[in-house]
């Protein structure tokens, strides 16, 4: 039987994968042709070739891509972290605002820090804060059974109001009607970047150092699920918390920590998106951070993997960045959100796709049951008769 | 007119990757009880499917009276006057007997319902078949038995001639199989023809007529019943012989190991005592079962003592240390080994590969986890070593999915993980539940040897061959009291089936 | 919610984008078939066309006039729409092109992104409007000295504010908006209304003086009258029509308040809805508002699609005021009450020539959003304020 497993990759969960989420980003760029066709047939090619290219039209697109792709790196792994201890944490935008609320106003406050300790410690401060505002859906499930759903779209509207009052009442520029900006030495640094990601004439990308936090934190995550007992805990709770009370695992406990660790990256996302010194305060309004719904879009087209994460996130930002250039050819940005929304729904029937895959894989190779957890009652497992047999 | 009221020639069906039937025959008599023997996953469900028309084979014919037919639906099968009891009831529990009975087929007369005509059709079927059931009763306040009468009863009324009964005896009581078996015999002495699906060879042996075996897909013969013993039975199902009855020596019990005083767990919703002051003790080198009928309050028992659900009060004793207020991991790592009611619920975690499952209860230990990293070299080298030495089949050895595996290495899976654990008690729910022949019997043993080794054991079962082969000591649960204490050796089933129907009591304390 | 969000956008595009070819279809019938969209302007030459986005291009698609758009959209029936459909007006009379871009989100480097992109695309004039574009313009504008830059509400200046420069590409707009505010105040009173409110949007620099000329204004007419009116002042912080603000006016309205000034964006909507439900009346804000509610009695306008008409006039003539920082009032006719749509009981058409020359002329001069930190502040005897802080 070994040289089978070897034999097909598509029977490879990962390859399968990918390949599925290829497959939903195809199709959205499908639909999204055939509306460009449909909006401006003489113009279609171009628009598309201008959403497939944009990110890469010259160095300071690819890095206005990663610039953008920060936020939705840590946003995405904060709600594939919760979904793979099974938890669906939908507070994204809440943590996202209240860690940048937190990492503005160390930002903008507290210059008594030297330089670089400054951002360490605005970046910090947004971690906890966003951790704060996760670990109150969690001692909510956890203690009190109620949804973390709910408990999240409530700390959702909750975050925003309170930022909204806190900026008033502590860093707000009134001609702005947004908070003031950190101090120069709170942003993140841009290590270079700026000299490489420029226009062909003029000014350097907003990327910055940021990146490398998320992209950095991204596999951190996925040595804290992969690697450790802590993950493994985890996971057990994500999988069958019945089966993770049985073998000993406190499942309220890690309910909690794990609404903490989702809430303290979307509050990292929002420190490292207004510590980019991209030039914005953060804007007093009563609109949820959008970041923070991009990150489910982030994690589902992921599949929850920490490190599939990074590529949906400079995914989505990549089509953001070519939505932008796909204006100079006529077409309203607002297509790119049509396309997005297309490969998200279309990202919903990964599982599905990914089980065709397998399937297809799998004609040709008929003993290998084992490799699908096909339970449908008709093809009786193969194994059950050697399981029999044994003495 | 053809001998068969039924047949199915030269069945194949075939899905991706398997056949699951591999030219099947199977012919049904008139007025007799044919029963389809086969283990799990031998191809008993697809191919009543096939008969039921809810798939099509590839190749090969069915007939009826000698007439080929086709059934391309369930109202093809219907209309043939096939019907289908099924092992999970098909009932709205809301709905009262008459109304389950009359469900699809009602007669309108403007738009009303003709329930009275109705009604007499049932109450002459019922007085025809000996089916006692009161037509108003609500599915939800009648027994598990009765419920079953009901789905017969709708055959009956749909004029069924062709009685599939899919595993029918699994939930019910020794008394209820007995009533189930006369029916049946009843059914059949009116002309209908049954076929009748299990593995449990008793009831084939005293209502049967006829035998169809298959195994692994593939037909191994039909026989008469009468000509063949159990032990050749059971031989054409499994492929090798089998011993049936459980081998051990007679126990030596030594001390005390386990003890449980006064347990009482209220159940929240309802304030009912669902384990009712319950007192009993294990010791060393003895199997102790707990036999009774589903929901009499063995698994909160069992969750009690494992501390997946608190106690309202009562004592648990592990070697004399008073566990009842420990952690469930504290009781997991002080000699309480737990074989779960429930594999896919409490005992594995099924998308975790079979490695993480076979460490669930010891991952943490120093041996596997280091600075809060865990050893994955050392995990596997020690699921490895567990795989081979309870002979556990997976398809990719520890990397195996445990969903993908089959029950019976699930199960098995689980046994190892506990037994290696070397528990000073074992717990044992239901752990064959759901298992073919050999997975049984491999897991008896493997329980014996604990006994052997020493080990206090303590067993749930709803099996009664399993209760009386297997234990040293019976105790029997009736509505969260422990009813009896027992001598396997000097208890019938059938007084043992009193007990657990709550209408005898003896040496309980 | 992502997802909601996103069908919605969905939908809601697939039934812009029907509208939009409807629109193109409709105008196709009045001209010979072109390659893509309909001719914009009959009197000019052919081969200037307007596309699905609601952009007008010369033939090969070029453009010379670009916008980009501030926080909200092309459509967001304010500031946006405003300035966008004073371009598009220029363009259709004097055949020239131009085209929009919508930043990624409102930071200074997304806006910089958009005007470079646009300056690529071959963009000779970039209107941006919106004082958020301050920094932007002062960042882009020595970059490329080719092109013109129209910043309306604003100067452009560095991120501190410690350096304000305007190069000789660029005009900064900013309007007396104090003006119309104090004509509105004073109208109101003069009318006989004695119990005014103002609710603002978010206390940005131009609202806060429509606030501040309509305090003014109304102090000076009920000082002519020789009576005190009562006035409440409020900020919604937004510019959203919000359940909130609706509440409040509603509160206003059944508290005995007349009129109301709802400035700011959508906050006016809300106002309206409130006066709707109590008979209460409204001034609007921007431009006239008078189609949107019977409610609205007036409506303080400033001519931004004007100003960026002139401004545009004057680049064509080769008369552009680069390097000028232009505040824009009654002087230059870019503000107004619109007397012919007005519902005005006493304050008559006459009296309004009378007030608006005086503010022309210089007669009359008021204090703005820098003299003053808060309304009360301004030093009206004759306005009992009821300021609300936010």
């Amino acid at each position: 039987m070994k040289e089978k497993r070897l034999g097909n990759p598509l029977q490879h969960t990962g390859v399968q994968n990918v390949l599925a989420a290829l497959i939903a980003i195809l199709i959205g760029m499908l639909v999204g042709f055939v509306i460009l066709l449909i909006t401006d047939s003489s113009m279609a090619l171009k628009g598309l070739g201008a959403i497939m290219t944009g990110g890469v039209q010259d160095m300071k697109n690819v890095g206005q891509v990663l610039y953008y792709a920060t936020p939705l790196i840590m946003t995405g792994l904060s709600v594939g972290f919760a979904k793979r201890t099974g938890l669906f944490n939908i507070g994204g935008p809440g943590q996202f605002m209240m860690g940048a609320f937190a990492a503005v106003y160390v930002g903008v406050k507290w210059t008594f820090l030297p330089g670089g300790i400054h951002c360490l410690v605005a970046i910090l401060a947004a971690c906890l804060m966003g951790a704060l505002w996760g670990v109150v859906p969690g001692l909510l499930k956890a203690y009190c059974n109620i949804n973390e759903v709910i408990t999240c779209i409530m700390m959702n509207y909750i975050g925003m109001s309170t930022s909204n009052v806190l900026i008033r009442a502590y860093i707000f520029d009134r001609t702005k009607n947004q908070s003031l900006r950190p101090v120069d030495g709170a942003n993140l640094p841009k290590l270079g970047f700026d000299k490489i990601f420029v226009a062909d004439v003029g000014t350097p990308s907003s990327v910055n150092a940021g990146i490398l936090v998320a992209i950095l934190l991204a596999i951190v995550v996925w040595v804290i699920l992969s690697k450790t007992k802590l993950g493994y805990e985890l996971k057990a709770c994500g999988f069958n918390k019945d089966a993770a009370k049985y073998a000993g695992i406190s499942e309220k406990r890690n309910v909690v920590l794990a609404m903490v660790i989702a809430g303290a990256l979307s509050g990292i996302g929002g420190g490292l998106n207004y510590l980019a010194g991209a030039g914005t305060g953060i804007a007093v309004g009563s609109e949820l951070a959008q970041q923070g719904f991009d990150g489910i879009a982030v994690a589902l087209l992921g599949m929850s993997n920490p490190i599939a994460i990074i590529f949906t996130g400079i995914l989505m930002a990549y089509l953001t960045v070519g939505g932008l250039a796909m204006q100079s050819y006529g077409f309203v940005s607002q297509i790119i959100s049509i396309i997005t929304s297309v490969i998200v729904y279309f990202a919903a029937f990964i599982l599905f796709f990914s089980q065709i895959i397998g399937k297809l894989g799998k004609r040709g190779g008929k003993n290998d049951a084992n490799a699908n957890a096909d339970q449908t009652p008709p093809a009786p497992p193969v194994q059950t008769e050697k399981g029999g047999d044994a003495q | 007119m053809s001998e068969y009221v039924i047949e199915m020639c030269n069945i194949t069906k075939k899905f991706p990757g398997i056949i699951a039937n591999d030219n099947i025959t199977l012919q049904l008599k008139k007025g007799e009880i044919h029963a389809l023997l086969g283990e799990n996953g031998a191809g008993k469900s697809t191919l009543m499917s096939v008969l039921f028309g809810l798939y099509q084979p590839e190749e090969g014919v069915i007939k009826k009276n000698g007439q080929e037919v086709r059934i391309k639906d369930p109202n093809d099968a219907n209309a043939l006057g096939i019907g289908m009891v099924h092992q999970h009831f098909k009932l709205v529990h809301n709905f009262s007997v008459l109304q389950n009975i009359i469900l699809g087929v009602e007669t309108v007369r403007g738009g009303f319902l003709k329930m009275d005509a109705a009604r007499e059709k049932v109450m002459a079927l019922s007085e025809q078949y000996g089916l006692k059931v009161d037509p108003d009763a609500l599915i939800e306040d009648i027994t598990v038995g009765m419920q079953q009468r009901v789905e017969i009863l709708k055959m009956l009324y749909r004029d069924n001639e062709i009685l599939i009964f899919d595993e029918p005896t699994a939930v019910l009581t020794p008394q209820e199989i007995e009533e189930l078996m006369k029916i049946m015999k009843g059914l059949a002495a009116e002309g209908k023809s049954i076929l009748f699906i299990t593995h449990k060879l008793n009831e084939i042996k005293e209502v049967a007529d006829r035998c169809t075996v298959l195994r692994k897909g593939k037909y191994i013969g039909t026989v008469n019943v009468a000509d063949v013993s159990k032990e050749e039975m059971s031989e054409m199902m499994v492929g090798r012989k089998v011993s049936l009855n459980v081998e051990k020596d007679e126990a030596k019990p030594k001390d005390v190991v386990f003890e449980v005083e006064g347990l009482t767990v209220v159940n929240k919703e309802h304030g009912k005592k669902v384990v009712n002051e319950v007192s009993f003790q294990v010791r060393r080198g003895e199997i102790v079962c707990i036999a009774g009928i589903d929901g009499n309050g063995q698994s909160e028992l069992v969750q009690a003592i494992t501390g997946l659900i608190k106690a309202d009060h009562g004592t648990v004793k592990l070697k004399g240390e008073d566990i009842s207020h420990s952690s469930i991991r504290h009781r997991n790592t002080h000699g309480l080994g737990h074989i779960p009611e429930d594999r896919h619920k409490h005992g594995l975690v099924l998308d975790y590969p079979l490695s993480y499952n076979l460490v669930l209860q010891s991952y943490f230990e120093p041996e596997f986890c280091q600075g809060g990293f865990l050893k994955y070299d050392k995990i596997n080298q020690y699921a490895e070593k567990l795989i081979k030495d309870y002979d556990i089949r997976s398809g990719q050895g520890g990397k195996t999915i445990a969903r993908s595996m089959s029950g019976g290495n699930q199960q098995k899976a689980i046994v190892a993980r506990e037994i290696d654990r070397n528990p000073d008690l074992l717990i044992a729910v239901q752990p064959t539940r759901g298992l073919d022949v050999g997975a049984i019997e491999y897991i008896h043993r493997q329980i014996v040897a604990e006994r052997d080794k020493g080990k206090g054991v303590l067993l749930i079962s709803l099996e009664l061959d399993e209760v009386m082969n297997l234990s040293d000591r019976i105790l029997v649960i009736y509505e969260g009291e422990i009813v009896a204490d027992l001598d396997p050796k000097e208890v019938t089933i059938q007084e043992l089936g009193l007990y657990m129907a709550g209408s005898k009591r003896k040496g309980a304390q | 919610m992502k997802n909601f969000n996103k069908i919605t956008a969905l939908l809601l595009s697939v039934g812009m984008i029907g509208s939009l070819a409807a629109c193109g279809g409709g105008a196709a019938q009045t001209s010979t078939p072109p390659a893509s969209g309909a001719p914009v302007s009959s009197g000019e030459p052919s081969g200037v066309t307007e596309d699905s986005a609601g952009n007008i291009l010369a033939a090969d698609g070029s453009f010379e006039i670009a916008m980009i758009t501030d926080k909200g959209d092309i459509n967001d029936k304010s500031f946006n729409q405003g300035t966008w459909e004073g371009i598009k007006n220029y363009c259709s009379e004097n055949g020239k092109t131009c085209k929009y871009y919508k930043p990624a989100a409102a930071t200074t480097d997304d806006y910089v992104t958009s005007m470079e992109q646009a300056i690529k695309d071959g963009a000779k004039v970039v209107v941006t409007p919106g004082f958020l574009f301050e920094e932007p313009v002062y960042l882009v504008q020595d970059q490329y000295p080719d092109v013109k830059f129209i910043l309306i509400d604003g100067n452009p200046h560095n991120a501190d504010s410690s350096d304000y420069k305007t190069a000789d590409n660029t005009v900064g707009i900013l309007f007396s908006e104090e003006q119309v505010g104090y004509l509105a105040g004073y109208a109101a009173v003069k009318d006989g209304y004695t119990k005014l409110g103002f609710m603002g949007g978010m206390a940005v620099p131009a609202v806060v003086r429509y606030g501040y000329g309509y305090v003014q204004g109304a102090d000076a007419a009920a000082a002519e009258l020789g009576e005190t009116v009562e006035m409440n002042y409020y900020y919604t912080g937004d510019f959203a029509a919000t359940p909130e603000a609706q509440t409040m006016a509603a509160g206003w309205y059944t508290s005995g308040t007349e009129v109301i000034f709802g400035c700011g964006g959508s906050v006016g909507n809300s106002v309206m809805a409130a006066a709707e439900a109590s008979s209460g009346k409204v001034i609007g804000v921007d431009v006239d508002q008078s189609s949107e509610s019977d409610t609205v009695i007036s409506s303080a306008m400033k001519g931004l699609s004007s100003a960026v008409e002139q401004m545009l006039d004057h680049y064509y003539n080769d008369s552009f005021p680069g390097g000028q920082n232009l505040t824009l009032g009654a002087a230059d006719n870019a503000v107004e009450l619109p007397m012919a749509t007005s519902k005005w009981n006493n304050f008559t058409q006459e009296d309004y020539d009378t007030l608006f020359s005086k503010l022309a002329s210089g007669e009359i001069t008021l204090k703005k959003d820098t003299d003053a930190e808060i309304p009360t502040d301004l030093g009206c005897a004759n306005v009992t304020l009821n300021y609300i802080a936010e």
